[in-house]
């Protein structure tokens, strides 16, 4: 049957476009509407729904490190160093010459109280424009050919809230659109990252491990160090062998934990060198470079090709079997560059393959996801960095693009507190602690530190621990966490923020943050009576609980 | 027998739990939940535990699902009992604030790891107090069930909630405290955060609900301060009853909030109590029979404007919050 010539299926009507066909259908929910639909036909950028835009907006971009925040539209720039474009490449978008000539939100996008968003990302890669006092929402499929019809990736318009409230419910939509099981321990642990970069050797792990003993980690990562090559995943020469490296790691009684580029490939690796069919092409045939880091050309793998699927798996069943069991997974916008591979499928599929295989092989183990796509990688990962790298540095007047600052850092970590929990941990980029070798104050230091417990935050600390250590920030900073967090003040003109979270180990907790002028309050709860649980095995099967008063001051 | 029946006429699931037959009928000696008895060998403050006559069960047997008409399915949850004090002459209404203000703890801690289990949608917790509702046992406890389906009224209470945020874009409850405090007929009490009121649409005589001010969906979710005043509601309202007729009052606790793991958006769920009991004066009972079981249509011989008179007039005294 038809409705004004349109094919009605029963549930959907169907509309006949230049080279595709789309069928659509408009779901009611309580907060607002769906737009559910399948397409089929030559596929590349659809415009699927537009509303006004206002001047005042929230926008998001697509991967771990790039900024969420507010936005004017009228005095908007992608105010990027040039140099740094030519190394990012990727790393910026999946189409970085579109975000450089356009006001583009990816995933998502919010106005004072409206938000607008995907709810997955499994084919498509979907994002706003803002063109001509409008928001646009568009999916990019990449010329993609299908003569079945596929579903596309549904829209969600909230309204009639606090754009605050309207994130949380969509981040709840997301959650029951997507399903993710992620792991449901939120870890804490340490990261050698942020004190030894590149140069951590087996000789400081050994000194850090021997002076972690006080601080009751759960996880030990070495982060990018260890490696024989970006894409060459066997220890280097100086380091000893994976089974030593868990071994040493767990006698201590933590979670070993190692960090990995797994789409990554550099021009110096022997994998570039004995498998160039593996890497992702360009339009002559040859490999595309993905990003230039560590001053090499950097490639990515070919997530679907036959041969790279089981290489991929193996990187990981074999350092499981060696005994680690937490894997911080780095750099995965490579999985999702635009090029040839071996199946005619879009970048985000073929993103969606490689994840899948790294979810399958890990298991149970703990997977974070750093450097990643935010909306495709919804169920494959436990945890996810939502900003750029931290540093030892607060500069506030520096460009605002994946580089690394404490100070945007800080500020995504805020933005995108509603995704945590709901989708996986947020990663908030590890704790710096130490009060040398830092540009960092005791204030910000602290700040950083208070808003990641209190937004219930995965903790990694990461500092040479022979250092002064202001160690009763940490414990400060745990007892924060447990809560259940809301955040106002995302459309404020400056970084001045409020938190509130319910139901902290200390009861409810406020916060008020003002990045900019480096300042915070806490407003406890009056005192109320603490409990100490212990669970008790019966024979029978049964769980006793057994609760009392604790300590407050113990 | 341990499993769930699907009823196709009114989409309701029973449990069947042959087991519950064999429960201890008010024991004349020994009381099982004292310290140093059956289920507790120790001293304890609080505890709970999984019910040794579940009808729910976290390992329950798998059911042989033979037909597509007479559906069933394995009655998988948690069922605990809840000990609110070592002290067997002890009841809520007697307890020290203090204590009333651990059981919460105890009870928003429940709450927070049982919703964790994906299977769990709804965490329902509750007290019988009295023989006149069926409670076996006389020690001060409560219990828990943790479902694995959405009970039919929880079910009616999220639809008409969700139906109230779409044609007024608010909570009904929240709507419903405003509206109280304006007509100001129905407060039985009632602090800063908390409001306790026979309510408008009473279905028993003297039916207490008891609403936070501020839209929490959990009992988790309630700040220390609120915490404290819903311990002195609890406390309050349990002596009113009791003073009403100068007798220990039978009464059914029973708290509701929103449900888990559903897939589902809840967030205009208002986390309330209802207190309902069967005495409708001194020693008369109002039965529930043919209408009220068979329609879900109650009648209430009461007036609430003047059961709540009624209970505000019983003076109890407690120290000021």
């Amino acid at each position: 049957m038809n409705i004004l010539n349109n094919y009605f299926d029963g549930e959907y009507i169907e509309f006949k476009r230049d080279g595709y066909y789309i069928k659509l259908k408009v779901e009611r929910i309580p907060e607002g509407y769906i737009i559910r639909g399948k397409i089929k036909g030559n596929l590349n950028k659809i415009e699927l729904f537009d509303d006004t835009s206002e001047e005042e907006l929230f926008i998001n971009n697509w991967q771990s490190w790039s900024p969420t925040k507010k936005i004017k539209v009228s005095n908007y720039k992608y105010n990027i160093p040039e140099d740094w474009k030519k190394s990012a490449k990727y790393s910026a978008h999946p189409m970085p010459d579109y975000l450089e000539n356009n006001i583009i939100s990816d995933y998502f996008i919010g106005k004072k109280n409206k938000v607008y968003g995907f709810l997955t990302s499994k084919v498509a890669h979907p994002f706003f424009e803002i063109r001509d006092n409008k928001i646009i929402a568009c999916l990019e499929y990449f010329g993609k050919y299908t003569d079945k019809y596929i579903d596309i990736e549904p829209l969600i318009i909230l309204e009639d809230k606090e754009m605050e409230e309207l994130l949380e419910i969509y981040a709840d939509y997301v959650k029951f659109e997507n399903n993710p099981e992620f792991i449901k321990w939120n870890p804490v642990g340490w990261s050698s990252w942020y004190h030894y970069y590149e140069n951590l050797t087996w000789e400081e792990t050994l000194k850090n491990l021997e002076l972690s003993k006080e601080y009751n980690y759960e996880v030990f990562q070495l982060d990018d160090s260890w490696q024989k090559d970006i894409g060459d995943w066997i220890p280097k020469e100086s380091y000893p062998d994976f089974e030593i490296i868990a071994n040493k790691i767990s006698e201590y009684g933590y979670t070993p934990g190692l960090w990995i580029a797994p789409f990554s490939v550099s021009e110096t690796s022997e994998i570039y060198l004995n498998h160039p069919e593996w890497l992702v092409k360009n339009e002559n045939g040859n490999p595309k470079v993905a990003y230039i880091n560590w001053r090499k050309n950097i490639y990515a793998l070919d997530t679907t090709h036959p041969e790279v699927q089981i290489h991929l798996k193996n990187i990981f069943l074999n350092m499981k079997e060696k005994g680690i069991h937490y894997f911080k997974i780095d750099f995965l916008f490579a999985g999702a560059i635009h090029g040839k591979r071996y199946l005619d499928v879009t970048p985000i599929e073929a993103y969606n393959i490689g994840m899948k295989i790294i979810r399958e092989a890990a298991g149970e183990d703990f997977v974070l996801g750093c450097g990643a796509p935010i909306l495709p990688s919804i169920g494959y990962v436990d945890g996810m960095r939502i900003s750029a790298d931290t540093a030892p540095f607060y500069k506030i007047n520096e460009p605002d693009f994946v580089y690394p600052n404490a100070y945007y850092a800080l500020r995504n970590v805020i933005t995108r507190y509603f995704m945590n929990g709901k989708w996986w941990w947020n990663d908030p980029d590890c704790l710096l602690l130490r009060t040398e070798e830092t540009e960092l104050n005791e204030k910000i230091i602290e700040m950083y530190s208070y808003v990641s417990g209190l937004l219930n935050n995965m903790i990694l600390q990461s500092d040479d621990l022979s250092k002064n250590i202001r160690k009763d920030i940490l414990l400060k900073s745990l007892e924060l966490r447990g809560g259940i967090p809301h955040v106002k003040g995302l459309m404020n003109d400056n970084y001045y923020f409020e938190i509130e979270s319910y139901n902290t180990q200390i009861g409810n907790v406020k916060m008020k943050v003002d990045l900019d002028k480096i300042n915070f309050g806490i407003e406890y709860d009056i005192n109320y009576p603490l409990l100490k649980k212990k669970t008790i095995l019966r024979e029978d099967k049964r769980l006793f609980h057994y609760y009392e008063e604790r300590d407050n001051n113990a | 027998m341990l499993e769930r029946r699907f009823n196709p006429i009114t989409g309701e699931w029973v449990m069947v739990s042959s087991s519950r037959q064999k429960r201890p009928n008010l024991p004349k000696e020994s009381c099982p939940i004292c310290p140093g008895v059956l289920e507790l060998p120790g001293e304890y403050d609080l505890v709970s535990f999984e019910n040794r006559f579940p009808a729910l069960k976290k390992d329950a047997p798998e059911v042989k699902k033979d037909s597509n008409i007479l559906i069933k399915d394995k009655s998988q949850g948690i069922c605990e009992v809840v000990v609110y004090t070592e002290n067997h002459n002890s009841e809520l209404s007697h307890m020290s604030i203090h204590q009333i203000e651990k059981l919460i703890n105890m009870w928003a801690d429940r709450t927070k790891e049982l919703s964790s289990y994906n299977f769990i949608k709804y965490v329902f917790i509750f007290e019988n107090k009295g023989k006149e509702v069926g409670a076996t046992l006389p020690h001060p406890h409560g219990q828990l069930y943790a479902f694995p389906f959405l009970p039919p009224r929880i079910q009616l209470k999220i639809e008409s909630l969700e139906k109230w945020y779409i044609e007024r874009h608010s909570c009904a409850i929240c709507d419903v405290v405003k509206e109280e405090k304006h007509q100001n007929e129905r407060i039985v009490y009632e602090t800063e955060n908390i409001m306790a009121l026979v309510p408008f649409y009473a279905r028993y005589p003297y039916e207490v609900h008891v609403y936070p001010k501020r839209h929490v969906e959990t009992i988790y979710e309630l700040s220390n301060k609120e915490k404290k005043e819903f311990a002195h509601v609890l406390k309050i309202i349990t002596n009113k009853y009791n003073g009403l007729f100068n007798m220990p009052f039978p009464y059914m606790m029973m708290f509701f909030q929103k449900p888990f793991n559903i897939n589902k958006s809840t967030h205009f769920f208002h986390f309330h109590v209802e207190f309902i009991s069967p005495m409708r004066g001194p020693n008369l009972i109002k039965w529930i029979a043919s209408v009220e079981s068979g329609t879900w249509a109650f009648i209430n011989p009461v007036e609430p404007e003047h059961a709540a008179k009624q209970l505000r007039d019983v003076e109890v005294k407690i120290d000021a919050i």
